[in-house]
């Protein structure tokens, strides 16, 4: 009897420690963006006299001076943000579960080679191609639109989605699609209303992990983008820090990027599961 | 392979249809499916990584066309490019710290999460959100904050112990150490993989461990980390190739420059700078081959000492 107590003890302790330790480290997470968006709501001159100080009234003033700073407002930069981010989506979903189906489903030459240096590029830094690729944008007479930030997508070069789907698709037995083909379908509509209907988790996955990259993208909107009316919402971020140094306007600042990250955490609420699960998905499915 | 009008003996082909027919009937269908990529990897990957090599062998202003200058880019970087230098450097201090760090504490809360904690779901979560915000430059301007003269870290170290913290983003000891913290501070993924690897360790080895008295210590470096291994070798991968293309958060930190004198100049930020700042397209190729070779030299090494270290479960020795 008293052993049992004492390992009952032991479990108890064990399991306080663990919620100190865990409890420990999500503060240590989540503190920087509390301060964040604490200090969007205080004026500037209280932001930095008391770090753990709640703000002591809910002052938009930062939220509206932030959001007209510029000459244009970020109703201009969102709008441009969710244009760019909804083809992604759309193209990438199109693009890469074809070329996942193919990979996956279809015989034909050349199908092992194909697979392998579509592979080979999960591997290859972007740095690579990005000289190449922004020298044919401009030749092309694209540079200072959005079309090479969306054409790619179509044409689908975010390898990691492709990947994601093979797998998915594998996973789904092959006596269906046998069945559809001595039903008469072709592979059209095999993939149509066979695959894709079936594959609804995966291609969630992919189009939220697409829509936050791409509404995050800073490198690719910075290189090919110059023209304020089609600044996305990060690129006008960074045009706080290099207006001001970020010297005087911190309240606006921290009001625009506390505005500019709740997309992604509304997603992240909404699909929490999905997001976690697909993280996990591409490393231990091999 | 024949020609299409040769037909030896005038014998009938096995069918009517003709040569080009029956190729497109049993490829076809692929390639039609095929196509979207195919266009993307030949005219946004493949060619552009072969006009990439040409380039890093001219000199390219992207106004004249490209002029051929041999091995000069090169030589150039090898022997004169102190910049370069310090870029590498840089970079390998980052890559160095950042990445066993990260996966450290990443293995470590994923072994706390592991056994059954309540509110599991919500801890996880608290521990992701950083890594999924991560690459926005919102977080970038906020660390860009919180280590100002007099930002959140400066304000809780004299609130704690009175010392006066100095300048952290803009001192050049400390800048690219602000940098690491925010990569650690980003360990969720690879925490997420972690997590989803413990769970198919079997618990019955544990179980049997115990029976036998083998300590936790003893458990976790017999047990959980060789049963691990394929996953750590994974994430390390991943994490190195991740930290070597680090650009956002240089970018923003120094205000796109690389500063303080040059010390969060990552290689990523100098090559954009080289390419789009300077115009030196050429030379910026160079570049990202040079920096093409330290990935393949770095994966190369973690390949082949990975049979080492590295056992798969159903691999046949």
């Amino acid at each position: 009897m008293k052993a049992f107590n004492e390992s009952r003890a032991t479990k108890v302790r064990r399991q306080v420690l663990r919620h100190f330790v865990l409890g420990f480290a999500s503060i240590l997470m989540i503190y920087p963006l509390l301060w964040m968006v604490m200090s969007s709501f205080k004026p500037d001159e209280l932001i930095f006299s008391d770090p753990t100080a709640l703000p002591t009234s809910f002052d938009l003033t930062s939220y509206f001076q932030g959001w007209f700073t510029f000459r244009e407002s970020f109703t201009t930069f969102y709008m441009n943000s969710f244009i760019i981010a909804f083809f992604a989506v759309v193209g990438n979903l199109m693009a890469c579960s074809m070329t996942a189906y193919a990979f996956a489903r279809l015989e034909f030459r050349g199908r092992k080679i194909w697979f392998v240096l579509m592979l080979g590029t999960l591997m290859l830094p972007y740095h690579v191609t990005l000289v190449p690729q922004y020298v044919l944008f401009l030749k092309l007479g694209w540079v200072n639109t959005f079309l090479p930030l969306i054409v790619p997508k179509f044409l689908a070069v975010d390898a990691f989605f492709i990947f994601l789907m093979v797998q998915f698709f594998r996973g789904i037995p092959r006596e269906i699609d046998e069945a559809a083909i001595m039903d008469g379908c072709g592979p059209w509509r095999i993939y149509w209303k066979i695959m894709l209907p079936l594959s609804t988790p995966v291609m969630a996955t992919a189009a939220i992990f697409s829509f936050i990259w791409t509404y995050d993208d800073f490198l690719g909107p910075l290189i090919y983008l110059n023209d304020m009316s089609q600044y996305t919402v990060p690129l006008a971020l960074r045009a706080f820090v290099d207006s001001s140094g970020g010297e005087s306007l911190y309240g606006e600042l921290f009001a625009m990027s506390t505005l500019s990250l709740v997309p992604v955490f509304i997603v992240f609420l909404a699909f929490q599961r999905l997001i976690i699960r697909g993280v996990a998905l591409g490393a231990l499915k091999r | 392979m024949t020609s299409v009008s040769t037909n030896p003996g005038g014998r009938s082909a096995p069918s009517t249809e003709g040569r080009f027919a029956r190729i497109w009937r049993r490829n076809g269908a692929g390639y039609l499916f095929l196509l979207p990529w195919l266009v993307g990897f030949l005219g946004l990957t493949l060619g552009p990584t072969l006009a990439s090599l040409y380039l890093s062998f001219t000199d390219y202003d992207l106004l004249t066309s490209p002029r051929w200058s041999g091995l000069k880019n090169y030589e150039y970087a090898a022997f004169y490019d102190r910049r370069l230098g310090k870029a590498i450097e840089v970079t390998f201090t980052y890559v160095l710290w950042s990445v066993p760090l990260k996966l450290t504490v990443a293995l470590l809360l994923a072994m706390v999460l592991d056994r059954s904690v309540r509110g599991v779901a919500f801890y996880r979560a608290t521990f992701y959100l950083p890594s999924l915000l991560g690459a926005s430059v919102a977080i970038a301007v906020l660390w860009r904050q919180l280590f100002g003269a007099d930002g959140l870290i400066n304000q809780l170290l004299f609130f704690v112990t009175g010392i006066q913290g100095p300048a952290w983003i803009t001192h050049p000891d400390y800048a690219l150490s602000t940098l690491i913290v925010l990569a650690i501070w980003q360990f969720g993924s690879p925490m997420i993989i972690f997590l989803a690897g413990l769970r198919q360790v079997p618990q019955d080895l544990y179980e049997a461990a115990s029976m036998d008295g083998a300590s936790g210590w003893r458990q976790f470096w017999k047990i959980t980390l060789p049963l691990l291994a394929p996953v750590i070798f994974f994430n390390l991968v991943l994490q190195t190739i991740e930290a070597f293309k680090a650009f956002t958060q240089a970018y923003i930190v120094s205000g796109g420059l690389g500063g303080p004198v040059d010390s969060t100049m990552f290689y990523s930020l100098y090559l954009y700078l080289e390419a789009f700042a300077n115009f030196r397209m050429g030379y910026a190729s160079a570049l990202a081959w040079i920096l093409l070779v330290i990935i393949a030299i770095f994966t190369a090494i973690a390949f082949g000492t990975s049979k080492y270290w590295v056992y798969y479960e159903d691999e046949q020795r």
